[in-house]
């Protein structure tokens, strides 16, 4: 078994992260053309504090969405694993149906609805609470609603996973002994569902960190994130080394704050898992 | 609890095995497929989107017998980066001028035999021998126009004349600007007085405060939607591609398109052969036929950006043809001009700067 999963990392993990960080201590030589000599450049680049700002906007902005997926989506997630009983299915599956659809297509319609003509601004006139239309492209909530948009089922579903997972009778035993509903989800069930939350967190804030479409689309040139500024390197300028090299570091950063969260995990920050 | 999931996985594996003795024939078919395209006679044409004639393609292959396999990009540096990264199979692309050195450098394109061309002495002499293929041997001159200022007429105040009016704080929010190191660097360097052939940091570092400077105004670095943005009023002003207003001004006549006092920059989308291209005889007479005077007159009056072909002026629409905005006069074609293609150092200093820009 552990042949085929090796494999798998190899080819779809190892492999290109790797050809990454290789690429990120080349030269770059005439009109992007890769040099095979050794340099630290593309990293000196990459750890300019120039790049502080940027870097700080890119963790705000996917620490916000994931902490709103996370104030979304466990209410959504206990829903569909305590309630919705045999409607689950069809609650899963239009969970998933804007997954279905293609990221250009969903973003374009948050254009039309967050525009100067769009939904929002028609409504608040309606209302009366603005006098004129008004767009709300723009501006940072939009990048983070975007980001919400496409996250909240990553989110979702490790969350409901976990909470799948717990004994009903443990819910029951706190009840028994004396717990009231808030005290017993206190107490029990969010403690249990812990590593869904882990999950869920993890799952969301990585790949907010690498999105460049929902600042792209429905952001300012003062929204920027790293995912703007590595997909530039990549497909406009032609600097394929220096965006390598920033890549690498974002995955660093990643990977220290998984391996931080495998060493509070040995120390049994989060029991519950496993137990069935 | 997960049982009724578990069951319909199996079921689908169930569908695949019965799936699976199908799927060798059509791997097969599709491989063959792939490979005989090669072979047919047909032409693969990698132009810009939006960049031809409504009929220009179809009407060449019901006169030649040869299939046209039609891509298009909407972003040069990008078609550049896929190419570079091993797209090959295309026989003819539209890079711009400037491109045109950094792809014979990369040995992506080959020289035309332009002795094949018998629709060549078409093209107005005055588009020949430029500075970016001054031996006139690797590119042929397929549409050309300018970097200038499209507006909303109802959205300002009174019609720009300078470039400054990218820098009036009075349309805060509302400026579009071409995310292009070339155009925007370009234009920065103009503004400053500088020579489009410097190296110096100095002059650079000038460009970028003068970028940042205007950046709390724009709503957004784009190349693409900038018109969409001036028709639907989100946009006032928006750094501009010609012939992308003067399309959209058909339709809206609120909309207009100017060059500014300063000065600005007119570039040619060329023709220009694949190196290793699969089908060089074919291109060879889609481009003699891209030269006929009423094909190039038809896709000018289409997509509204100049033709270089003097003999199809004749054919153009007089309301096009007497257009300034699209053929400037003499007196303003004397303050336009080709954008040096970089060398390798200024490459890199004109990229990091705007990337510089977009960042910080």
């Amino acid at each position: 078994m552990l042949a085929p999963a090796s494999l798998w990392l190899l080819a779809f993990l190892i492999l290109p992260v790797a050809s990454l960080l290789i690429l990120g201590f080349t030269h770059r030589g005439a009109f992007g053309a890769c040099e095979w000599v050794f340099t630290w450049d593309n990293f000196r680049r990459a750890m300019d504090v120039k790049y502080l700002p940027i870097m700080l906007r890119t963790v705000s902005y996917a620490g916000t969405a994931t902490l709103l997926c996370l104030l979304l989506g466990y209410p959504l997630a206990y829903f569909l694993s305590f309630q919705a009983g045999k409607r689950r299915d069809l609650f899963l599956v239009l969970l998933m149906i804007p997954f279905w659809t293609s990221c250009l297509v969903a973003l374009y319609s948050w254009i039309i609805i967050l525009g100067r003509e769009g939904l929002i601004s028609h409504l608040l006139m309606r209302l009366g609470i603005i006098s004129k239309p008004a767009s709300f492209l723009g501006t940072p909530a939009a990048v983070i609603l975007g980001l919400v948009y496409f996250y909240l089922p990553f989110m979702v579903l490790p969350l409901y996973a976990a909470l799948e997972k717990i004994p009903r009778t443990y819910v029951e035993a706190a009840h028994d002994l004396g717990a009231g509903k808030f005290e017993a989800f206190r107490k029990v069930t969010f403690p249990l569902s812990m590593p869904g939350v882990m999950a869920g967190v993890i799952l969301t804030f990585v790949p907010c960190m690498g999105d460049f479409l929902s600042a792209d689309f429905l952001g300012s040139p003062r929204t920027y994130l790293v995912g703007n500024l590595i997909q530039n390197q990549f497909l406009m300028v032609q600097d394929w080394q220096f965006g390598s090299a920033l890549t690498s570091l974002i995955v660093l950063f990643l990977i220290t704050g998984l391996w931080a969260r495998h060493i509070f995990e040995e120390q049994g920050v989060f029991e519950g898992e496993g137990e069935e | 609890m997960s049982d009724p999931d578990r069951r319909l996985t199996r079921r689908d594996f169930l569908r695949l095995g019965v799936l699976a003795p199908a799927l060798p024939p059509l791997l097969s078919g599709a491989l063959s497929a792939c490979f005989k395209r090669e072979k047919e006679n047909a032409v693969n044409f990698f132009n810009w989107s939006a960049y031809i004639g409504k009929d220009t393609l179809p009407a060449f292959s019901r006169e030649t017998g040869i299939k046209v396999n039609y891509d298009v990009y909407a972003d040069e540096e990008e078609m550049f980066a896929k190419l570079r990264s091993g797209a090959l199979g295309y026989d003819l692309i539209v890079p711009t001028d400037y491109l045109v050195p950094r792809l014979k450098a990369a040995m992506l394109i080959a020289p035309i035999p332009m002795e094949g061309l018998k629709n060549l002495h078409n093209i107005d002499k005055r588009f020949l021998h430029t500075p970016f293929d001054p031996q006139q041997e690797i590119s042929v001159p397929y549409l050309w126009g300018t970097t200038g200022i499209g507006y909303n007429k109802k959205l300002v105040s009174k019609p720009p004349t300078s470039w400054r009016a990218l820098w009036d704080e009075k349309y805060q929010g509302r400026i579009c600007v071409l995310d292009s190191a070339r155009e925007c660097i370009g234009i920065s360097l103009l503004l400053n007085g500088c020579d489009e052939n410097t190296t110096s940091e100095k002059d650079f570092e000038a460009a970028k405060a003068l970028l940042l400077k205007q950046k709390p105004l724009v709503k957004q670095y784009t190349s693409t939607t900038y018109v969409d943005s001036l028709v639907a009023g989100e946009a006032a002003l928006a750094m501009a591609y010609s012939g992308d207003v003067l399309q959209a001004i058909k339709e809206n006549p609120h909309l207009d398109y100017i060059i500014p006092q300063e000065g600005s920059f007119l570039w040619m989308d060329c023709l220009c052969l694949m190196r290793g291209a699969p089908h060089p005889e074919q291109a060879l007479q889609l481009i003699d036929y891209l030269l006929r005077p009423e094909v190039s007159a038809d896709i000018s009056n289409t997509v509204r950006y100049g033709t270089p072909n003097a003999s199809a002026r004749s054919q153009i629409e007089p309301t096009l043809r007497h257009d300034p905005r699209c053929y400037p006069p003499s007196s303003v074609m004397s303050r336009l001009r080709y954008h040096t293609p970089p060398d390798s150092e200024a490459y890199s200093l004109w990229n990091e700067t705007w990337s510089d820009v977009k960042a910080l």
